[in-house]
């Protein structure tokens, strides 16, 4: 029998002296905990609290004489600076139009794909994911090609010049992040469209209601909470956002903050303090618009939607669902077609003036980016190397901090599921700032604990930083999903607490580990603003080099490697995804139809 | 392998609200206890406490002759040999019949050899050999409950644990699985622990019940014991769906408050303020016992097979009562009661 002096450190403590036994109480409540937070700090907590400090210290990272005096210069500067001034108003114009123009497309979407009987309807509904998946900057380049004055489009003779002229500014801008953030909209209303059925507008009918009464009166008011809540997220992405800010924006002036922090902390001569006041100034938006977002959870009514309702029943529309049809394709062709199909053409082209000639067609392109010891070819590998070993950290490190979070105090857990969410928000510009700060300005941490700063190392950290809070709201929530009794199960047949994880815990949430491992590596090989803050001395990874080849007009080559990295990862998802799903353990799959439902014979 | 059971002085609070007050309870191994009682009383914390799911602030739970939970030493779940039947069966979904079997016996590194006959004898007296290959989503609801008691009883624990195992199960499948269950247990002289909150689920399986209110036990004695002398009006209420009415106790006659002047005849019950217990079946024609006859008005009936249930207006009480037959709702009804079996607890 082994007898401690504690609960929690009972399984681990059998035989140890006496000495170690009264310590391993402390260390077993509290390191835990413990370890989850000094992940966090390290990670997230101290990056953020060096840019918040910069912004009022300006002189606190000073080369020559640091000081930690307070001070507001900085801010007052970014304000009455016309430029820093004019592009805090320029992304919150930005963010407003897109969120409304974005809100306003994804709903209709989602009401198109979970409500409507039209033709294709199962292939339509994976666009959303299609686009979701697809990097922001990658698109805005694609729309670059398309309709620049001698861009694709110009040369079909299908772009007006006064609409070239008019896309590279605020209505272009609002028109690539609306294609391009419109999935999100699409899945927060589309999710609350589902829990709400079709009985209480069934009822509506029954009373006699019509259906424009209907989704005025009824479907609408309950819906109100999810469309808010779909303007708010739109809005904080677009604020965020890096990939269009350092495209579009930059080639057509139209300054906005995330690039105003980027260009303040890279471009020489580097300043600290004018970066540090912008991404405070950023950080207290998003912060805004993060408290706007609880309290609207908090005060919209659980009840008023839930899970119980039925699958809703579809609209028959008729003749109309073809005009429905060819919108929703229209939709599809604007937002993923038409721009991967630029950069494809474009990476297979030689130049983007002699367009869609014959003569035109090459593959010296994808050559150059697939041929080893060359530069394009070496990012690519770079990116997908740092990918995979991003991946395979956030999603280990997520899952350990998942089971040990699931064996903590319901307040621990609530505190970290609210600091993943924080940290969702945070931009990865703002972010990456943070790591500059961090491992080249404060004492003791640039050689620690091996040289790191300029390193792949600090990068592939950046990126793990970016990519633990997605892929511990993912594996949480599937721990969640868990019976408590299961585990609890496994312990009263003797079963010890690692094995329970991997036995137990690790098989039933297999496949959101492996969707958080997947998303991690996609999302990293495209990762834009932690690459172009923290590149390293060994080379550029893609991200880097495809908006440096598009800015020194080398966009063949520049497609080429953005084709060659969406067909790589992509097909590492799909080589992962579906033998998984195809091996995937017997009993969690759909029981047999031949269910014995009677005793033994 | 099996072992007795001792809990001293247990209390827990759960978001400052005791749960377990200062609780006591005493099991000789072998023995089949319930812990019966309402939503709230505090049963299920008890058993997550004996389990080792849940640590209580104060007390000590001994299991045989070993100190389980105290302030100062605390044995974790994994090693304290208590099996336990989950409401939800807790079955692994990914691991077939014979692999949730197993699994436990494996990971205690007990030699091969021995967790194939422990796992072929479990199999064997729950009937599932057949059904070993199988995973747990392709077996009816009264297998997977004989799986969950056969994961238990391979294990060989000195406790067995019942949460709730029939609940999720269908009322006709219910009689047979806890017949069955209870048969299985009792060839293993196992000591079991089986909460519910259905009073007749606990007559049917124990030897003796802990009625449990507000984290304490009310009573704990045999079923038959608690039946015929319910230690308070809330056991009474609580089991066998008696009907508690109260009225005053004057020269041994009990006379039902603001009910008329009729009185039922209570030896040795004490003088003053005091409640009734009236239980359905005792119900008599008027006749039968002359001096104790009562008179109320039927307000409604339900047939029950053997006889008819009626709803009964005493004065401003309401009772039920067994009969005969039905007399139409709103008809005075006379009937009297064996004065033997009139009990009456202090108020």
């Amino acid at each position: 029998m082994t007898m401690v002096q504690n609960p929690d450190a009972a399984a681990l403590a059998g035989g140890v002296g006496s000495a170690l036994n009264r310590a391993w109480p402390a260390l077993a409540r509290y390191g835990g905990p413990a370890v989850v937070y000094f992940v966090f700090t390290l990670l997230i907590g101290l990056p953020l609290a060096l840019v918040l400090l910069q912004a009022v210290m300006p002189g606190l990272f000073a080369v020559d004489g640091a000081t930690g005096l307070l001070s507001v210069e900085p801010l007052v500067s970014i304000f009455s600076s016309p430029s820093t001034a004019v592009s805090i108003l320029h992304s919150l114009e930005l963010g407003l139009l897109a969120a409304f123009t974005t809100t306003l497309l994804g709903g209709a979407f989602a009401v198109l794909v979970q409500r409507c009987d039209i033709p294709l309807r199962g292939a339509i509904s994976a666009v959303p994911w299609l686009v979701f998946l697809t990097p922001s900057y990658l698109k805005a380049l694609a729309w670059v090609l398309l309709m620049s004055s001698g861009g694709y489009l110009a040369q079909l003779g299908l772009l007006p010049p006064a609409l070239g002229a008019g896309f590279f500014g605020l209505a272009g801008l609002v028109f690539v992040h609306t294609l391009s953030l419109f999935p999100l909209a699409t899945f927060i209303i589309g999710s609350a469209l589902a829990g709400l059925g079709s009985e209480l507008e069934d009822a509506a009918r029954l009373s006699g209601a019509g259906a424009l009464r209907i989704w005025l009166r009824v479907n609408g008011p309950l819906l109100a909470p999810a469309i808010v809540l779909s303007f708010i997220a739109t809005f904080a992405e677009v604020l965020s956002d890096f990939g269009l800010a350092s495209t579009i924006a930059r080639m057509s002036s139209f300054g906005v903050l995330t690039y105003g922090i980027y260009a303040a902390a890279s471009d020489y001569p580097v300043d600290f303090p004018a970066a540090g006041a912008q991404a405070l100034v950023l950080l207290a938006l998003v912060l805004l618009v993060v408290v706007a977002d609880r309290l609207l959870r908090r005060h919209a009514d659980p009840h008023l939607i839930s899970g119980r309702a039925k699958p809703a029943r579809l609209y028959n529309l008729g003749a109309w669902r073809w005009l429905v049809l060819a919108a929703a394709l229209t939709i599809t062709f604007l937002a993923l077609i038409m721009p991967l199909g630029a950069i494809a053409v474009r990476a297979l082209t030689s130049t983007l003036g002699h367009g869609l000639e014959p003569g035109n067609f090459t593959l010296a392109n994808v050559t150059a980016a697939l041929s080893p010891y060359t530069a394009a070819n070496e990012g690519l590998v770079r990116s997908l190397f740092y990918a995979g070993l991003t991946a395979i950290i956030a999603s280990t490190l997520a899952l350990l901090l998942s089971a040990q979070l699931d064996r903590s105090s319901p307040v621990m857990r609530t505190a970290v599921l609210g600091l993943s969410l924080g940290a969702v928000a945070i931009p990865g510009i703002v972010l990456g700032f943070g790591y500059i700060l961090v491992w080249n300005r404060l004492p003791g941490f640039r050689d620690w604990p091996f040289p790191h700063y300029g390193d792949g190392s600090l990068l592939v950290m950046g990126y793990v930083a970016a990519a633990l809070p997605y892929c511990l709201v993912v594996i949480l929530s599937a721990i969640g999903q868990l019976a408590p009794s299961l585990t609890d199960a496994a312990r009263l047949n003797g079963v010890g607490a690692v094995r329970r994880l991997l036995s137990v815990t690790l098989p039933l949430i297999l496949l959101s580990v492996v969707t958080a491992f997947l998303l991690t590596f996609i999302r990293t090989v495209f990762e834009l603003p932690m690459s172009q803050m923290l590149i390293p001395q060994s080379g550029p990874p893609a991200p880097t080099l495809i908006l440096k080849l598009f800015s020194h007009d080398r966009d063949g080559l520049a497609c080429a490697i953005a084709l060659a990295a969406m067909a790589a990862a992509g097909g590492a998802a799909a080589l992962v995804w579906y033998p998984l799903k195809r091996f995937v353990a017997p009993g969690l799959r759909r029981p047999r139809s031949n269910i014995a439902s009677g005793e033994p014979s | 392998m099996t072992a007795s059971l001792h809990c001293a002085g247990i209390s827990k609070s759960l978001g400052g609200r005791a749960v377990l007050s200062d609780l006591d309870l005493a099991i000789k191994a072998g023995e089949v206890v319930s812990l019966l009682g309402p939503s709230g009383s505090g049963k299920t914390t008890l058993l997550r406490s004996i389990a080792g799911l849940v640590d209580p602030e104060k007390g000590t739970i001994t299991l045989g002759d070993r100190v389980v939970w105290s302030e100062k030493a605390v044995v974790p779940p994994e090693k304290r040999r208590i099996g336990m039947v989950f409401q939800d069966y807790a079955l692994w979904p990914h691991m077939t019949v014979a692999g949730n079997l197993s699994f436990g016996l494996r990971s205690q590194r007990l030699p091969e050899q021995e967790v194939a006959t422990r796992v072929g004898h479990a199999l064997e007296v729950t009937r599932l050999s057949p059904y070993r290959e199988r995973y747990p989503a392709e077996l009816s609801g009264g297998q997977q409950q004989r799986v969950a008691i056969a994961r238990c009883l391979a294990a060989r624990p000195a406790l067995m644990l019942f949460d709730e195992p029939l609940s999720n199960l269908d009322a006709a499948l219910r009689e047979d699985m806890r017949i069955e269950m209870m048969e299985l247990v009792r060839r293993e002289a196992a000591t079991v622990i089986y909460v519910t909150h259905d009073q007749a689920e606990a007559m049917a399986v124990s030897d003796r019940i802990a009625v449990m209110r507000d984290g304490r036990i009310a009573q704990f004695d045999t079923p038959r014991a608690i039946y015929e002398r319910p230690a308070d009006c809330f056991v009474a209420g609580f089991i066998g769906g008696f009907s508690v009415v109260p009225g005053m106790v004057r020269d041994g006659m009990f006379s039902v408050r603001g009910g008329g002047a009729d009185s039922v005849r209570t030896p040795g019950a004490a003088p003053g303020e005091g409640m009734l217990v009236v239980r359905p079946e005792d119900a008599c024609p008027a006749d039968a016992h002359p001096g104790n006859r009562l008179q109320g008005k039927v307000l409604s009936s339900a047939f029950q097979g053997r006889c008819w249930r009626l709803a009964v207006e005493l004065g401003p009480q309401r009772i039920r009562l067994d009969w005969p037959e039905a007399p139409p709702v709103g008809t005075p009804l006379a009937f009297s009661l064996p004065p033997e079996r009139c009990i009456v607890l202090t108020a």
